[in-house]
């Protein structure tokens, strides 16, 4: 009826509104550049009202996600991997240089994992997901979910225990 | 790895530093879909019982007090709140007047207080629904509605008047618009009837861009979007651009929050020399 798309939407801009941040940091972590990070929350946004393909304005949480997920990813198949470094990343990685035995670089590590297990990371330990809810945001079972996080965990581990020995 | 390393790098991401620019992607993002044709457009069908207009109207100090602000000249138009809905519910609140026009044209005293009850009945309707939904979401929200209106210029001839907008949800959106009423001839004086031709469209445009190249040269913390490289940058005005007339008989465009420029910029206007649409104006009984 007349009245229950708008309000659909004006949910889905608050929440938008509100959560801005955080989705923006999500898909920094897979583009690591400002501007490609904003693009890629400009087209979240786009897709989100014209796609109305939220069913339950409980699930926005995870709906969301996953629509700045697969809009990272879809921007790093295109993009292949031509890492794009603008100057305050360079910055940040050079003075970080000098205290590196205790700083871990994220960058870098994140950098170091293939996309599925980097998405598991990030909405697992930093987004502080539940394991039910990753699976939901991914599209994948849970077992799967916890599979990844293993095999990711364990690239890091190795990665950063190099790292250390340097 | 141990949690310590792992607690490391979330620390890291949560550092990542958020550029200025995201709250304007984002609200721009948000502001295609929510044009303000959409904000305002009112169902014919909707069933119009449902706003509750508190019934202490008459008596409020509020209505008082713009009664004694109402401008009178002579008995040809007349400008006064005619109702104030209230909605008062903790982080919820609501203010709206409604102005209501009295004239002798009555056709285009109907036709200017029908559409502003509808507007405010939309704002009502607009803020009732997303009050529930906020409240099924099980969010506390805050949320507020500001309307009302404000007499621009009041001279022998013209009356302009804004009616405002303030929606406030953790951030605050104005939006502003204008009526101006030719008093003598009684009539509804729109921006294409000020004109020959469209031509107006771009001198204007172009005057308005001028402007805020020259007011961005002196003020550094000016913004407007004009440069290419900005995401949605003003270009041209609209045929119905909002504006008034001022008390010097220039024209005043008037642009939301958002528009053209950064939100803290807030409502923009931008005066137009008489002498920029000079050639093009239909007569000099307006602007001057």
């Amino acid at each position: 009826m007349l009245r229950k798309k708008p309000r659909q939407e004006e949910i889905i801009a608050e929440y938008m509104i509100q959560n801005k941040e955080r989705f923006y940091r999500l898909a920094y972590s897979y583009v690591q550049n400002p501007d490609d990070a904003l693009d890629i929350v400009q087209d979240s946004i786009h897709k989100a009202i014209t796609s109305k393909t939220l069913k339950d304005e409980k699930a926005i949480k995870s709906w969301f996600y996953r629509i700045v997920v697969n809009t990272s990813l879809d921007f790093l198949r295109r993009k292949k991997k031509v890492t794009v470094v603008d100057d305050t990343t360079i910055q940040l990685q050079m003075s970080g240089h000098q205290d590196h035995y205790t700083d871990i670089d994220l960058h870098q590590s994140l950098n170091e994992l293939l996309p599925e297990y980097r998405s598991v990371v990030v909405l697992r330990y930093f987004e502080d997901l539940k394991l039910e809810e990753v699976a939901e945001i991914l599209d994948l079972n849970v077992n799967t979910v916890k599979t990844r996080l293993y095999k990711a965990l364990k690239i890091l581990r190795v990665q950063m225990d190099s790292e250390e020995a340097k | 790895m141990n949690d310590k390393k792992l607690e490391q790098l979330k620390e890291q991401y949560k550092e990542i530093p958020i550029p200025l620019e995201l709250n304007r992607v984002v609200y721009q993002a948000l502001e295609k879909r929510n044009s303000r044709k959409s904000l305002y457009r009112w169902g014919v069908g909707v069933a119009a019982a449902v706003i509750i207009f508190s019934t202490s109207i008459n008596v409020s100090s509020a209505f008082a007090k713009s009664l004694a602000d109402v401008p009178v000249v002579g008995d040809i138009v007349e400008v006064l709140t005619f109702k104030k809905i209230a909605v008062d519910k903790g982080n919820y609140q609501a203010d709206l007047d409604v102005q209501k026009v009295q004239m002798d044209n009555k056709a285009l005293e109907e036709g200017l207080n029908l559409k502003y009850l509808e507007e405010s009945k939309a704002l009502y309707e607009k803020f009732m629904s997303e009050m529930k939904a906020q409240k099924a979401f099980g969010e506390d929200g805050h949320l507020s509605v500001d309307s009302g209106f404000e007499i621009k210029t009041d001279t022998e001839q013209l009356l302009s008047m804004g009616r405002y907008v303030e929606e406030t949800q953790g951030s605050s959106m104005t939006t502003l618009q204008y009526d101006t009423i030719d008093k003598q001839n009684q009539l509804f004086v729109t921006l294409p009837s000020l004109f020959k031709n469209d031509t107006y469209i771009e001198v204007i445009s172009e005057s308005i861009k001028k402007q805020m190249k020259q007011q961005m040269e002196e003020d550094s913390s000016k913004i407007y979007w004009i440069e290419s490289s900005d995401m949605d940058p003003f270009t041209s005005i609209s045929k119905d651009q909002d504006f008034y007339i001022n008390a010097e008989h220039q024209l005043v465009i008037s642009f939301d929050e958002f528009e053209v420029a950064p939100g803290y910029m807030g409502v923009v206007e931008f005066v137009i020399p008489t002498e920029v649409v000079q050639d093009i104006v239909v007569s000099d009984e307006y602007l001057k």
